[in-house]
Formats: C-alpha cells, structure tokens, sequence
C-alpha cells in the first residue's frame, strides 16, 4: 500500500526478497507442525496402540469409537465448551472494569497496576498447585474461612461442578490481567475530544462507557476475545495440575481426554482422532472467528 | 449520577465517593494478590505449621534450603532457564523479518502466510504435539535441549508474527524507502533500518517469549524424560511424591515464580509500551 512504485516494478525480485524473509519461520512451521498434524492424521486411522507394533488401518473406526464414546459427548464436549465460555466472558467482563479504572490517574495508580498484572507472569502449572492448596478439604484456607463465617468446610475438589467452578476461577485469575492489560492499551489511543464533549454535556459515566467507549474500542475487544476463546479452547495446564481431570474424569477438557488416551490408555489412534475432531470444531470456530476479525479490520 | 446530583453528593460528604473507589480498589487488588501471598507465606512455615499456616509465628528458611538440595529440581530449574532463554533469542530472529515481510508487502505470499499463520495458531497444541513425540523419538530429538526448543520456537512464530506485523504497522516506512534510493540493499533497509527502530517492540517480546517459555508445560510434559527435566513437570511430579508437604511445594513454586517476576519488573514498561494491538 504505502509502497513505491519503484518496489513493485521489481515484482520477483521483490517476491524473491519476500520469500527469503520468512524461510526460516516456514522450515520450522513445516518441520514441527505441518508435519506431525499429517503423522497425526494417518494415525487416527490406525490401530495403533503404543504398547503393541503392529498398526493397521481401520478407516474411521477410531472416529466412531471417539464419538460413541459417552465421556467425550456427555463430559468433554460440555465441558470445553462450558469453559471457553465461561472463562472468556468473565475475564472479558472484569478485565474492561479494571481497565476503565486504570485509565484515570489516581494516587496509588502504579501499585494498583502492578498488582492487578500480577498473575501475568505466573505460570498455569504454578496457579494450579496454589489453588490446589488453597481449596485443601482439610487445611484449606478457603474452608479454614468458610467454618470461621459458620459455614460448612467443602470438599471442593472431589465434586464435578465445585471443581469445575474452581478451575474457571483459576483461569479467569490468570487470564483477567492480559485483557486489562489489553484494553487498557486501547483505551489510551482512543482520541480524547468525544470524551471532552461528553463532559462538557454532562453525560453520566454509564452512558459515555456504552455509548462512547465500548463502541469504539470494539475492535481491539474482538481481537482479545478471539485469541483467547482459541487459547481456552486447547487448555490443558491448569486443569491437569489442579484436578488432573478428576473427580473420576469429569472436570476432563478435550486436550486431556486426547492425552489421556494416547498417553495413559497408550490407544494413540484413538487420542490422534480425538485430537483432529478437536482441531476441526476449532478450526471452523477460528474461521468464523476470521471472518469477523476481517469485518472488524475493514470498518476500521 | 450527572454532574449536578454529585456536586449535591459532594457538599454532604465531601471524599465520600472516592473513600468508596478506594475501598473497592483495595479489596478487588488483595483478591488478586492474595493467592500468591498466601503461597510465599506458606513457603516459610514449618513443615509442622503449614496444616495451620494462620496459626502461630514461626518462620523459617529451611524449606528453601531442602529445595535447593534436591538436585533434580536445580537441575529443572537451569533447564528451564536455558530452554526459555535460547527459545527467546532464536524467536525473535525468526519472527522480526517474517513480521516485516507481513507489515511491509501485499499479495498472494503475505496474505497465503498469513492464512498460514492464524491457520496453525487454532490448531490445538495436543493435536500436534502428540505425534511430534514419534517424530522426535524417530529423529534422536526426543528429551534433548533442541527437542523442546524447536517447537517452542514454532508457537512462538504463530503469535509473534501477529504482534511485530502490529509493530512495524506503527513505523513509518518512509525511511527505509529513502534508504533504498540512497542505494542501500532490501536487506541493508530491513537491518539496518528497520530493526533498529523496532527495538522496543523486540524487547517486550522478548520478555513475553521468555515468560511463555519459563511458564510452559505440555511440551515439557511429552518432549522430555529423564534427562532435561523442566520445573514446571518436575513440580507437578512433586505434588504427589511429596504428599502432603505443602511447604515444600509452595517453596518451589516461589522460587520458580522469582525469575518471571524480576523480569516483569524490568520489563513491565516495553510491554506496557510495547503491546498495542
């Protein structure tokens, strides 16, 4: 676009330079994903079992036997999805309250930031394990408090939706500071004079966030939810360290059931075809996900 | 509330609405921060006083110091540095000129890698990472530094190709255009023209890259056995060798939390600066 046309005259040369810049990103591209996403393709039409070196080919056996399965379609699938939802929409919520607040100077600004990013840098594994101890059943913090208020102490992780409602809480935890982290970005390009004229006007803050702020911060909200509805999809981490997909398999996401079958059941053609049908709902959920962004991209 | 009800506010309780924003502030800041405090503060009791880690005074430093005698776990812990610090050096390499070609050129090549890109990017690391042990296993790459670091690298090209296309967006590429009429090669113009000017970019991906890879697991998890162990695997190992030591565990867990938050620190403003979209 802003180029010269001095540029595009040389068109293979150009293409020649183009092609140099990224080789290297493609090599890797190729050799460390595109080619096992194949190896893992023919192998979702094996019978494959790691203990055993014989494979033979079973068309889609594999795939009917994933989709029969009453754990993936009653447990996993509500579960991926329930969560993706979950977590997106109420980090997305806390993370735009906090960043609106952090977008005026007020004295202790800095210490609040600091603070509020906090979980940023903490790694999954590690949010895990602590909040694996802070719901202990026996010394717990949280039950420690619970009892102190006259409640009664439960045993948070050994109960499917307790458990399911702890891991969210854990993932909102790390995730709500990279939204406010985000937005907050946005917010300080977004130009000053409408927010002056509503001022002078007299407009409550409610109306100026929804009618001045939220519309015009749209685009970078999108591209947010975007990246971190495809992230949320694939989690993994939190959940193997804080239940390990337990209660008996029922706080299961579908990269552990995927896992599990390869690794634990060592059935790899099976986890290879429940990892591809996961990689396919994405897959379409990114292409719809696309088509917005390029909406988004154009009107802006 | 318009302007004219807070004024009436106001004259009643003067500071009665900011004393509230603070209180509010304070309570949602210590929910944030009280599971990392709750972890550092489990990490200096006892061994007898973490079951009631509320209760009592006693601190002590020993915990730190079986951690540190544990030689499998300093072993995690310098695997882990090297892995994030190599991963880091060899991303930034390969996505600052996959990055340019993206801001920089139009046609079917940007837009087909782009595609590409955002098209790996949705893959679920599982669905890839499962049969990358074979490959690995097959090839003599299985639990070696460059088994892991090579596709810490590949995800990391997905997403920070994105961010540094955002970068050099920003930067006006009039420069490097009068650098080319002054006679300077593509690659003079690229190198030393527009990387200089996208320094801070670099540096706040770098400290992202790092973080991502200090903090990763599942790769480790698969890609790596007895002889790189990674702190992040060895620690999950931990929680059900060690039973019930919490005090242990919460030791090791702030120890690997020290790094990450030094470089947060120092590296809090480029990101800051840095991460706009």
């Amino acid at each position: 676009m802003k180029l010269n046309n001095n540029w595009q005259r040389m068109f293979g040369e150009q293409q020649r330079f183009m092609l140099k810049l990224i080789a290297p990103a493609v090599t890797v591209l190729i050799l460390f994903q595109a080619v096992p996403i194949f190896i893992g393709g023919t192998a979702s039409f094996l019978d494959w079992m790691l203990y055993n070196p014989k494979k033979t080919w079973v068309g889609f056996a594999n795939y009917a036997s994933v989709l029969t399965d009453p754990a993936f379609l009653k447990i996993v699938l509500p579960n991926t999805f329930i969560f993706m939802f979950a977590s997106v929409t109420i980090s997305l919520v806390v993370g735009m309250a906090l960043a609106v607040v952090l977008n005026r100077p007020f004295r202790g600004e800095k210490l609040a930031k600091t603070i509020l990013l906090l979980p940023l840098m903490v790694a999954p594994v590690i949010a895990a394990i602590m909040v694996r101890w802070m719901f202990n059943d026996q010394f717990g913090i949280v039950n420690v408090v619970l009892e102190a208020l006259g409640g009664e102490a439960q045993p948070w992780l050994v109960q499917r939706w307790s458990a399911f409602s702890v891991i969210v809480l854990t993932d909102v935890w790390l995730w709500t500071p990279w939204f406010t982290l985000l937005l907050l970005a946005g917010l300080q390009s977004l130009p000053k004079e409408p927010f002056e004229a509503a001022a002078i006007d007299g407009t409550t803050a409610w109306r100026v966030f929804r009618y001045l702020t939220l519309p015009m911060l749209r685009p970078v909200i999108i591209v947010c939810v975007v990246i971190r509805a495809i992230d949320a999809f694939r989690t993994f981490d939190t959940v193997w360290a804080l239940t390990g997909g337990g209660p008996a398999r029922e706080t299961e996401l579908f990269s552990i059931y995927a896992y599990e079958n390869a690794f634990v059941f060592l059935n790899f053609g099976k986890g290879s075809a429940a990892a591809i049908i996961g990689a396919l709902l994405i897959l379409v959920l990114g292409l719809v996900f696309y088509r917005i962004l390029d909406r988004v991209r154009k009107v802006s | 509330m318009n302007t004219l009800q807070r004024r009436f506010f106001d004259s009643f309780a003067p500071g009665a609405r900011r004393i509230s924003f603070a209180l509010t502030l304070s309570v949602v800041c210590f929910l944030f921060a009280f599971p990392i405090l709750w972890l550092i503060l489990t990490s200096f009791r006892p061994q007898s006083g973490v079951y009631y880690v509320y209760k009592g005074l006693d601190f002590t430093l020993s915990n730190f110091g079986q951690v540190l005698a544990n030689g499998r776990l300093v072993h995690a812990f310098i695997n882990s540095a090297i892995v994030a610090t190599v991963a880091t050096v060899f991303s930034i390499l390969v996505t600052v000129s996959s990055g340019y070609m993206l801001s920089r050129f139009r046609g079917p090549i940007a837009s087909g890698w782009f595609g590409v890109i955002y098209a790996l990017r949705t893959v679920p690391f599982v669905t890839w990472v499962l049969p990358l042990y074979f490959v690995e296993q097959r090839y003599g790459l299985y639990d070696t530094y460059a088994g892991l670091l090579l596709p810490h690298i590949a995800v990391h090209i997905c997403f920070f190709s994105w961010l540094m296309k955002g970068f050099f967006d920003g930067i006006d590429p009039s420069m490097e255009q009068a650098a080319l009429i002054d006679g300077c090669t593509r690659w003079g113009a690229f190198l030393r023209v527009a990387v200089p000017s996208a320094i801070p970019a670099i540096a706040a991906l770098s400290v992202l890259s790092w973080l991502f890879s200090w903090n990763e697991f599942l790769f480790a998890l698969i890609l790596t056995g007895q002889h790189i162990p990674i702190i992040t695997v060895v620690m999950t190992q931990f929680v059900s060798e060690m039973g019930m030591q919490w005090n242990l565990m919460a030791a090791t867990a702030v120890l690997a939390l020290v790094p990450a938050f030094l470089l947060t620190l120092f590296g809090q403003k480029y990101v800051i600066r840095g991460l706009k979209i």
